[in-house]
């Protein structure tokens, strides 16, 4: 039976008394696709770069299909960094081209590659032109390319959505199912939750460092109770006072009108009678909406409200960027 | 193997797809023909000058011709030293006078004419360009004149022209020249007594000392087969620590630009570290190896044509090509030639991953031009004097030794020094490779930087400090 794409067992990474990764133990089985959710500083990118052996792992194992990560193994798998970088000076088609044979592709199925990819994106026109001539974007693309050119086995990919226009992010969606639909495994980390609910078959969350959640979207789902978002006047305390009407409410890094809380619905009681125990309670509201589970929720209800204004920055950060 | 040569292959057509190489390249060439052309066009188009000698007689007008004669047979007699050093065929005694007097009759720069006028007075306007006098070339001002004093003390030197002196110098030593005649002749000797004690003392020739067998075989003169050993380490010397010197600028500025780029988590998760470091050590090795092959190539050619003029220069070629083909010269230098472009490149390869900036790679500049000036001060003292006791110490230091192990080697030092020697340079070759290794890819995985490695050597010498993440 062949060894799965990636297996790592209590790897931990210290950078001197900081914790980078904390006793992380993950399985990336042949053919799914995995999200690799958190915020910056989380702990995915250090986690991915000792999957593929760039950085050893303080203590734990890594296992790349089946080995430790070494050149063979490093063969099969295709490799997007967080921090893109290509050669400025190189043409499109030649950056491809280097990669792919640097991969083991011969020097002619390594021209045909770069030629099919960039004409199956529409960057054909562009083959022959500077990376440093081309915009950020297309760049990009180009990069996204040469992780793509020698067909690999298993893609991980760090952050592949960010700096990415939405048009853009939605064809990187696409490649992704279409490289999985290859038979590509695919592990990909990302700090926007969205991107992994419509992707993903299974979802990894890492905080500070430590792996919070490791399931399928319904096993994260199921982690939330059935729920609702009442949104309140700034400086409103909502918790206080539904805990006594026994409602839990939780503080989300959502913006709107005012402040906007999650509440969690205990067994048998539905959105209705939350908004009736505020209505009753006094509470200034400015909003109701009963709840779609979110994977943002999931991450919230895990980690608390400080993890989750981390996400919210790095989010902000994204956008900026 | 493939992954080094996909490196090289990239780095090297990076490197010689840019303008700036396309210039280094053509500029050497360039400016050699420029500056032999500027130096010729400056010889042809000196001009040639008339002067003239006041004096009742003509006795120092004779001096200062029989100075000129003198100075031309003495070129001739150097000539002729020269041709016989190189093994050419010898000339005799006037053909070498016949072609030195000739080529210097023929470029004499100062021509003597018969004097306008009697007096300073008189010849101001001819000294002035006011008026020309007549002489073999044409009409002409005056350019100089010497004047005899009115006490008869001196000869004065005229001229409005005060930056050019030659002549007043060769003046000068003919005046010498006629007072030590004169004081010969006082004194009951011959005008060429003193030649005639210089001409008897004994000649000091170089013989080499050799065991019975070589003699017989090779004689004791000391000729260019004797000498060429020592040129060709020289050279190879030289050649390493040219090559060096040309690589910092390249070794810095890739590793910055990949750095820069952020492209090491992509290339280290298809080659391995050391294969990246050898791919790119090749690649500026392989640059440089073009760039100075190139020029090789153009001095050769040069040479050539003018070898071409030159009778018997496979005499001279002969010697320096038997030295390179010497297995005892050419393997311990071409050891260490490669373990000393190894260990170079790989410190300012690390240097160049610690930098972010161009700016911040030129501080590390000037320590590395001091390092690197300090083996070409060796190689200076070696060529000079490779007994000396402080090539002896200095040898066994790594970062001389690949130098200096090659200036030695045609002086047959002990055969346990040399090997011990280059025991030592690969045992410091694998430490600095062990170190570079580490220090790079704390640059450029970890992203460290300059400042970084002082914290690492804190922690190495066992003081506390936060490890380079």
């Amino acid at each position: 039976m062949p060894s799965p794409p990636l297996i790592m067992t209590s790897v931990t990474k210290r950078f001197g008394a900081f914790t980078a990764v904390d006793s992380l133990s993950l399985e990336v089985p042949d053919g799914q696709i995995i999200g690799f959710l958190g915020p910056n500083g989380a702990g995915k990118s250090t986690s991915l770069r000792m999957a593929l052996g760039i950085m050893e792992p303080d203590s734990g194992e890594v296992e790349l299909f089946g080995e430790r990560p070494n050149v063979r193994a490093l063969q099969r798998v295709g490799f997007l960094p967080e921090e893109r970088g290509l050669y400025k000076k190189m043409s499109a088609r030649d950056t491809i081209s280097h990669f792919a044979r640097l991969k083991g592709l011969s020097a002619h199925d390594a021209r045909a590659r770069a030629d099919e990819l960039l004409g199956a994106t529409g960057l054909e026109e562009f083959s022959r032109t500077r990376i440093s001539k081309l915009s950020k974007g297309m760049a990009q693309k180009v990069q996204i390319l040469s992780t793509l050119a020698h067909r690999p086995d298993f893609l991980i990919l760090d952050e592949p959505f960010s700096g990415l226009d939405p048009v853009n992010q939605q064809a990187l969606e696409g490649l992704i199912r279409t490289e999985h639909a290859r038979g590509a495994t695919i592990l990909f980390s990302t700090h926007v939750m969205e991107h992994a609910e419509r992707l993903c078959d299974r979802i990894v969350m890492m905080a500070r460092g430590r792996k919070v959640l490791d399931g399928t979207l319904q096993e994260a789902f199921a982690t939330l109770g059935q729920g609702a978002r009442i949104s309140v006047e700034a400086g409103f305390d909502l918790a206080a006072v539904l805990a006594p009407k026994g409602f839990e409410a939780i503080r989300t890094p959502d913006t709107g009108h005012g402040e906007t809380w999650r509440i969690d619905l205990p067994p048998g009681r539905e959105a209705q009678d939350a908004l009736r125990a505020a209505l009753e309670a006094g509470a200034p509201i400015t909003g109701f909406a009963p709840e779609e589970a979110r994977l943002r929720d999931v991450f919230v209800s895990l980690v608390g409200e400080a993890d989750a204004a981390a996400l919210a920055a790095s989010l902000a950060e994204d956008e900026a960027a | 193997m493939r992954n080094i040569l996909l490196i090289f292959r990239r780095d090297y057509l990076g490197y010689v797809k840019a303008w700036g190489f396309w210039l280094s390249l053509a500029a050497v060439p360039l400016f050699m023909i420029i500056g032999a052309a500027l130096a010729g066009f400056a010889a042809q188009s000196s001009p040639v000058r008339y002067f003239a000698v006041v004096e009742p007689g003509s006795i120092y007008a004779d001096a200062i011709e029989a100075e000129f004669q003198r100075r031309e047979q003495a070129d001739a007699e150097r000539t002729s030293e020269i041709a016989e050093q190189l093994d050419l065929p010898a000339m005799t005694e006037d053909e070498a006078r016949a072609a030195a007097e000739g080529a210097s009759v023929a470029s004499r720069k100062f021509i003597p004419v018969p004097a306008p006028a009697e007096s300073i007075d008189g010849l101001r306007p001819y000294l002035l360009g006011e008026k020309t006098v007549s002489g073999p070339l044409g009409d002409k001002p005056l350019f100089a004149a010497f004047v005899l004093a009115e006490d008869g003390s001196e000869l004065e030197y005229w001229s409005d022209d005060v930056n050019v002196d030659q002549l007043r110098y060769l003046g000068q030593d003919a005046m010498l020249r006629l007072a030590r005649r004169d004081a010969l002749t006082e004194a009951g000797l011959d005008e060429d007594f003193l030649q005639n004690v210089d001409d008897a003392a004994f000649a000091v020739p170089a013989r080499r000392i050799r065991t019975v067998e070589e003699q017989d075989a090779a004689g004791n003169e000391v000729t260019m087969a004797d000498r060429a050993p020592m040129f060709v380490a020289g050279g190879l010397a030289y050649f390493l620590w040219l090559m060096v010197f040309s690589i910092i600028q390249y070794l810095l500025m890739g590793t910055i630009e990949e750095r820069s780029n952020k492209i090491f988590d992509t290339l280290l998760t298809s080659v391995k570290l050391p294969e990246l470091l050898a791919g790119k050590l090749l690649a500026v090795f392989a640059v440089t190896s073009t760039m100075m092959l190139s020029w090789g190539l153009f001095a050769f050619a040069g040479g050539t044509v003018v070898a071409t003029q030159i009778p018997g220069v496979g005499n001279i070629i002969e010697p320096f090509a038997a030295a390179l083909a010497n297995p005892a010269i050419i393997v311990p230098g071409l050891i260490s030639f490669i373990l000393g472009y190894i260990m170079y490149g790989m410190i300012f390869m690390a240097l160049g991953s610690l930098c972010d900036t161009i700016q911040e790679a030129q501080t590390l500049l000037s320590p590395m031009m001091i390092l690197l000036m300090l083996p070409m001060f060796a190689i200076f003292i070696a060529f000079q004097d490779p007994g000396s006791p402080i090539i002896d110490i200095a040898s066994w230091i790594p970062f001389f030794t690949p130098f200096l192990l090659i200036l030695r080697m045609p002086h047959d030092p002990p055969m346990w020094e040399v090997i011990a020697q280059m025991g030592v340079m690969l045992a410091s070759t694998l430490l600095v490779l062990w170190l570079a290794t580490k220090v790079y890819r704390a640059g450029a995985v970890h992203g460290a930087g300059i400042g970084d490695m002082g914290i690492a050597l804190k922690r190495m010498v066992g003081l506390k400090g936060k490890k380079v993440a």
